[in-house]
């Protein structure tokens, strides 16, 4: 019964979301985040036929599309990177680099493997492993955001807080669910998506544009310039801290 | 070891992004690009090295001591520890000053070095840290006993600044250079 209004409680919300999106052109602007939207709602409705039709197919249906969902939301994840950094070509490189260090940590710690990535393994684990690393990605991008002040307009502050929540909520649900029993941390599974579409909606129910930077400051040369000071300021630091601890 | 890890990095992401929902850190941005808070600013006026001295000398807290007035004592140790506290809070004002023109700056460069950067947040975060110590230990000891830590900090602060203050001519230079071009 809770599963079922859940369900179509996420059918409501993400029925108003495209609609909403179209009529305000939103959709236009953030079309990787709608192109999900609309894939959940397909989602949603092919599991409810998939349901009627038999339990197995349902849960082939389910984790297909689950894991399609996955990879949507990571375009989304780079669409946010994308909008807000787009006059920001500094905080930009930071955040592939940032990006591509939580990627190689996650190969080189051996994810996929300690994740139990063999025929025995299930998808609920797999699924775990690969939002861990989503939530890691998308923890790097929000420290960057904040260190290097990056303002947000109200759309795109929306989309980035409901993914990352629902990320994060859903994370640590998945360390906690159950495959065989309907407890409370399935149901909060579940329950966080509501979550994050409400808080969609109610960011973007109509369009705000994003802040500009005030100043366009040309640092190119400059920048190898004082990246050198900085090197050699450090170095002196280095050395007077290893000077304070030695005494 | 998985479940642990997802555990930590869920959780952490959740409770930034609520300090970020509840803060409205993303949102208020802009207006502290366009108008530094006041009240920050005037922490900006640099404490003069024989005031930090003096916050932090023994020599004013024996002369109390030779009185032999008790009352006289845990007043003049109420009185520092305050000084001290609003010190170390002055310190770390300058330093999240400095990140943040820091960052500011650096975020339109396009050749930004991601090195030098993880180098400049670290010690930034290190400053950070040892104002955090610092305020901890004065709550706990007293400003008295604390002199050596606090001029370490003092001094890698204004190392920090010099840096800084490098930067922004450097910028300034640039501008200056353009706008003649």
């Amino acid at each position: 019964m809770l599963s079922q209004l859940i369900l179509w409680s996420s059918i409501v919300l993400e029925l108003a979301l495209l609609v909403t999106g179209l009529r305000s052109r939103l959709a236009y602007r953030f079309p990787a985040f709608y192109v999900y939207i609309a894939f959940v709602l397909l989602q949603d409705l092919i599991t409810i036929f998939a349901l009627q039709w038999s339990q197995q197919i349902y849960k082939s249906v389910y984790w297909a599309t689950e894991f399609t969902g996955l990879a949507l939301g990571s375009l989304v994840v780079f669409e946010i990177c994308k909008v807000s950094l787009a006059a920001y070509p500094g905080t930009a490189r930071m955040a592939r680099n940032a990006l591509a260090i939580v990627f190689l940590t996650a190969v080189a710690k051996g994810f996929p493997i300690s994740a139990g990535w063999q025929l025995t393994s299930t998808a609920l684990e797999i699924e775990r492993a690969l939002r861990t690393v989503q939530a890691a990605a998308i923890l790097a991008l929000v420290i960057l955001f904040l260190v290097y002040s990056i303002p947000f307009g109200r759309n795109l502050r929306g989309i980035m807080l409901g993914y990352g929540l629902f990320i994060g909520e859903r994370v640590i649900c998945l360390a906690f669910v159950s495959q065989q029993n309907h407890d409370f941390w399935f149901y909060a599974y579940s329950a966080s998506y509501i979550a994050a579409l409400g808080l969609w909606l109610g960011h973007l129910w109509s369009y705000q544009p994003s802040p500009q930077p005030n100043v366009c400051v040309q640092l190119e040369n400059d920048y190898q310039r004082i990246a050198a000071a900085t090197q050699r300021r450090l170095r002196e630091t280095q050395g007077y801290l290893r000077k304070a601890v030695g005494s | 070891m998985i479940g642990s890890a997802s555990l930590v990095a869920g959780a952490v992401l959740l409770l930034l992004l609520l300090a970020v929902v509840t803060k409205g850190w993303l949102a208020a941005r802009q207006l502290q690009d366009v108008a530094p808070a006041s009240r920050e600013e005037d922490a900006m006026e640099p404490c003069a090295q024989e005031v930090v001295s003096r916050i932090f000398s023994r020599a004013d807290w024996e002369f109390v001591r030779g009185l032999k007035a008790g009352r006289i004592e845990r007043l003049f140790e109420q009185e520092r520890k305050r000084v001290a506290l609003v010190w170390v809070r002055q310190t770390s004002a300058t330093i999240r000053k400095v990140m943040r023109e820091h960052a500011q700056a650096a975020r339109q460069s396009a050749n930004l070095n991601f090195s030098t950067e993880i180098n400049i947040f670290a010690q930034f975060l290190t400053l950070m840290a040892v104002c955090g110590t610092l305020s901890i230990a004065i709550q706990i000891t007293g400003p008295v006993w604390l002199g050596g830590l606090a001029h370490y900090a003092q001094r890698l602060s204004q190392q920090v600044t010099k840096l800084q203050e490098s930067f922004h001519a450097g910028s300034l230079a640039k501008a200056e250079g353009t706008g003649r071009g």
